[in-house]
């Protein structure tokens, strides 16, 4: 079989008809000589006419023939040959999976070593004939010279970033098969996470996977949480312990170089460290096990906030629920007292949470009050019915809402929707105050009568109605959403700053990066984390290759991929013969043109 | 202008550029007859007649030595019938002859013209009556064959106005030449012989027959033996209209050989005739076919 590496060439085979068309267009009008020896012309071509058709339809060939073949020497062809000439040109793409998990130790040698070494021995057996594409934990296919490909590798090192195995391949076989070269293959050289061969379409390209070494238990932190988001001073960290096995580990809770927990957990376990914490503000926290052979995800990052207790005062029109519930988190020292925030059923100055007023007849009243600060919430109609409170709502959540206004946004209505009841806003949040569509009262809620209504006061004067800081979460590299108020990321190499909608992308380095506002203030903090599937090194086997990857997928060894790639059979490039060919020809029709001329000078 | 330059030797071309016909065949004439140890047409009896002048190119051995001896002056002896040798020019006019390959040189009938007017100097020269014939399709000019040296300028007026005509035909002039010749004589016959063989072939053997020596004169120009021209062209026949469409690189060299193939039927028929055949090209000197024609009709009579 004959295939062209520059098949656009083929369209120059249009060409081979110049020959022709310059004949008829000397045929077409020809100059005129006077010339009174005709005769003997006329003799002549009578005498030699058959031998001058011959000559002109041999030249004529001639002359079309070496078009054609340098037309086809242009567009590269190569034939299958079993003996000798080279690999069928390929598209390759070569999947280096630097991702976190690649950082494990097998052996005494880091598994991102062993995967880039095996991965420079292909860029070795590349051809300067071959088209290369290097993917690596990013996952986007980059089209590279031999040259460049070896230049990345070198510096190729395991990232804190998750690699999504399956959109990998799929993403280098569509590079490679949308190439012109007749072969497309993708070598892939990865742990072959069990969780990072996520389904989709089958690739196009027939892809080579590389049998890494057999891996090793590993236990690795899958997150931890401060709750609750701010500690007056106390709180309590979540640790997640992810991983296989059933080896447990030690975990420390450090804030700066100081240990402030400590407890023992095994991978699926969860465990709470509880330190107390003397100092207010903002604080980088760091929960580390002890490390093995994947140290990257031994650590997690975290922020906590250390704040007073909130001092509120409930307004009479707050109702009889509320004061007294205040009068009890105020007595075991939860809230404080005085007016930094008001509950009632007015419009207050300052921070405050407002209900809907007892009086139907001061609705009115109400709603113009919230118009007037500008509040893009106001109270519509009272409905009756049931519904499950949902949303940032603690322990209330589930709770039922028997009576509610709904509340109805403004046009282009900001803030931020803090619960909801059957999908619609029931409490929201707009600066320094806090809109709740039902009264706390038994006619309302069954809330105020359940254990949940002091744990959700609490929540609500303490960090709803208190809190405007935020802690934002993300992976490595990923985009996030920051907060409103939050102009700026503090990273360790500077400010860095949100696009106009907001968004950020997370810094590499896995860490927390705290928030500020325009005015300087810290206002909430990002942190960014590995992502935990990593931890899991499970590897896919060859059936769940298969069922991804297409069932032309194969798990080689070392000898394997060397036997398998650029199985396209091998070709040889008939360029230079079909260029010799064309010699020949241009040859021979030399010879034919100038026959008369020889004959002549004879 | 003769004493400075052998005009016989030198370029027809750059000849011609010098003066008129008479001046040039006069000088070419004197040129040719420097280089000659004998007349270059001499009779053929032996009956003495009488005494005249000797002029350069005049053999020695008709030299009359007594009459040398007695009065001091260079006279050589004439014979009966070589006073009374006739000469016709036989010369082709047609279109054919009315062309050049190059700019360069003269056209076959300018070429031809100086041929014959130089030929009927010299055989006025040595008395012998001399005339000529113009013709295309038909007979154009005649003029009978007369002795007398200023008969020449009769000659050569004649052949000055003969202007180029259409076609050829040969076999109306050759024709013409008998009735004009009623003795044996002398037919010279120029053309480019662009016209049908085997009549004009034989039309010179009948004069042949009538006891004529006869001498044909196929003029060509180099051009014409050589093809040459663009890669490919319509070459047209001035005298027919006729054309044909041919590319002169692939024919050149069978065109050179049908050209010499012709040339090679024509000697061989003139010489089975007995006819003498010169083959002159318009770019050779007029004193070399003087000369290679005096020396062939030499060696006939």
């Amino acid at each position: 079989m004959i295939a062209f590496l520059q098949p656009l060439w083929l369209l120059a085979l249009s060409a081979a008809a110049i020959p022709a068309l310059l004949h008829l267009r000397q045929r077409h009008n020809p100059p005129t000589i006077l010339f009174p020896a005709v005769r003997y012309l006329q003799q002549t071509k009578r005498e030699h006419s058959k031998r001058l058709k011959l000559r002109n339809l041999l030249l004529l060939m001639l002359r079309t023939l070496i078009i054609i073949l340098i037309v086809l020497a242009a567009a590269r062809p190569v034939a299958t040959v079993q003996v000798g000439g080279v690999h069928t040109p390929t598209a390759l793409a070569i999947v280096v999976d630097n991702s976190l998990s690649s950082g494990v130790v097998l052996g005494g040698r880091r598994l991102s070593d062993l995967l880039v070494e095996r991965a420079r021995e292909v860029v070795g057996r590349v051809s300067e004939s071959d088209h290369l594409w290097l993917v690596l934990a990013d996952g986007v296919p980059h089209r590279v010279s031999r040259l460049d490909a070896s230049r990345v590798l070198d510096s190729v090192a395991p990232q804190p970033l998750r690699l999504d195995l399956g959109d990998a391949v799929r993403a280098a076989s569509s590079a490679v098969t949308g190439d012109i070269l007749p072969s497309h293959e993708v070598v892939v050289f990865s742990d072959r996470q069990a969780t990072a061969l996520s389904p989709g379409a089958t690739p196009e390209a027939r892809v080579l996977v590389w049998q890494a070494p057999d891996p090793v238990e590993n236990r690795g932190v899958d997150s931890a949480r401060a709750e609750p988001a701010v500690w007056r001073p106390a709180g309590t960290v979540i640790v997640a312990v992810g991983g296989s096995g059933s080896a447990p580990g030690a975990i420390q809770l450090r804030i700066g170089n100081q240990e402030l927990a400590r407890a023992v957990a095994s991978p699926g376990e969860r465990v709470a460290l509880r330190p107390r914490v003397l100092q207010r503000g903002w604080f980088r926290a760091d929960v580390a096990m002890d490390p093995d052979e994947l140290r990257m995800d031994d650590e997690w990052h975290l922020a906590v906030r250390v704040a007073e207790p909130a001092a509120a005062h409930a307004g009479v029109g707050a109702g009889r629920f509320v004061r007294e519930g205040l009068s009890v988190l105020q007595g075991s020292g939860r809230v404080g007292t005085g007016d930094v925030v008001v509950l009632d059923d007015r419009l207050m100055s300052g921070r405050g949470v407002m209900f809907p007023p007892a009086d139907p007849a001061m609705l009115g009243a109400a709603n113009r009050a919230l118009a007037a600060r500008q509040f893009p919430w106001r109270f519509g109609d009272r409905v009756t019915g049931e519904w499950q409170l949902g949303g940032m709502v603690g322990p209330a959540a589930g709770q039922p809402v028997l009576t509610r206004h709904v509340l109805e946004g403004t046009a282009g209505a900001g803030g931020q929707v803090l619960a909801t009841v059957g999908g619609e806003p029931w409490m929201v949040r707009n600066g320094d105050l806090v809109l709740i569509a039902s009264r706390i009262e038994q006619d309302w809620t069954v809330l105020p009568v359940s254990a949940a209504f002091v744990p959700f006061l609490d929540l609500l004067v303490n960090e709803l109605a208190t809190s405007s800081s935020v802690v934002v979460r993300g992976l490595p590299g990923e985009p996030v959403e920051l907060p409103s108020n939050a102009s700026t990321v503090l990273g360790p190499e500077g400010p860095g700053h949100a696009t106009s909608e907001g968004r950020y992308a997370a810094p590499l380095k896995p860490g927390v990066y705290f928030l500020a506002s325009a005015a300087g203030d810290t206002v909430g903090a990002l942190e960014v984390n590995h992502d935990p599937r990593e931890s899991l090194l499970t590897p896919a086997d060859r059936r769940s290759l298969r069922a991804t990857l297409g069932a032309d997928a194969e798990l080689l060894d070392d000898n394997g991929i060397t036997r398998e790639m650029f199985r396209g059979n091998r070709r040889a490039d008939l360029s230079g013969m079909l260029i010799a060919a064309a010699v020949l020809a241009a040859l021979l029709e030399l010879f034919l043109a100038t026959a008369g001329g020889r004959r002549e000078s004879r | 202008m003769a004493k400075l330059e052998r005009l016989d030797l030198l370029d027809p071309y750059e000849v011609a550029q010098l003066g008129g016909l008479e001046l040039i065949a006069e000088g070419v004439v004197e040129g040719f007859l420097s280089g000659l140890h004998r007349s270059p047409f001499h009779g053929f009896s032996v009956e003495f007649a009488e005494h005249r002048p000797y002029q350069p190119g005049d053999e020695p051995r008709y030299v009359d030595w007594k009459m040398l001896a007695r009065t001091d002056r260079l006279t050589v002896k004439q014979f009966e019938q070589e006073t009374n040798l006739r000469s016709m020019l036989v010369l082709d006019a047609s279109s054919s002859m009315h062309w050049s390959g190059s700019d360069r040189r003269l056209s076959k009938l300018e070429y031809a013209k100086r041929l014959a007017a130089a030929l009927s100097l010299i055989t006025l020269r040595q008395r012998d009556a001399t005339g000529f014939i113009g013709f295309d399709d038909e007979v154009r000019a005649v003029v009978p064959a007369r002795a007398k040296l200023q008969h020449w300028w009769t000659v050569v007026s004649a052949i000055s106005k003969l202007k180029p005509g259409k076609g050829t035909a040969a076999e109306p002039a050759l024709r013409r030449v008998t009735d004009l010749l009623r003795r044996r004589g002398l037919v010279v016959f120029i053309s480019d012989l662009l016209i049908d063989m085997d009549l004009t072939l034989l039309s010179l053997q009948f004069l042949r027959h009538r006891g004529h020596q006869v001498v044909v004169f196929h003029v060509m120009d180099p051009g014409e033996v050589t093809l040459e021209g663009p890669p490919e062209a319509r070459f047209e026949d001035p005298e027919t209209g006729g054309g044909v469409i041919a590319r002169p690189r692939e024919l050149r060299a069978a065109y050179a050989e049908t050209v010499q193939r012709t040339i090679a039927e024509w000697r061989l028929a003139c010489r089975r005739g007995g006819i003498a055949y010169h083959h002159v090209l318009t770019d050779t000197p007029f004193g070399h076919v003087l000369r290679r024609a005096t020396a062939r009709r030499s060696r006939l009579g």
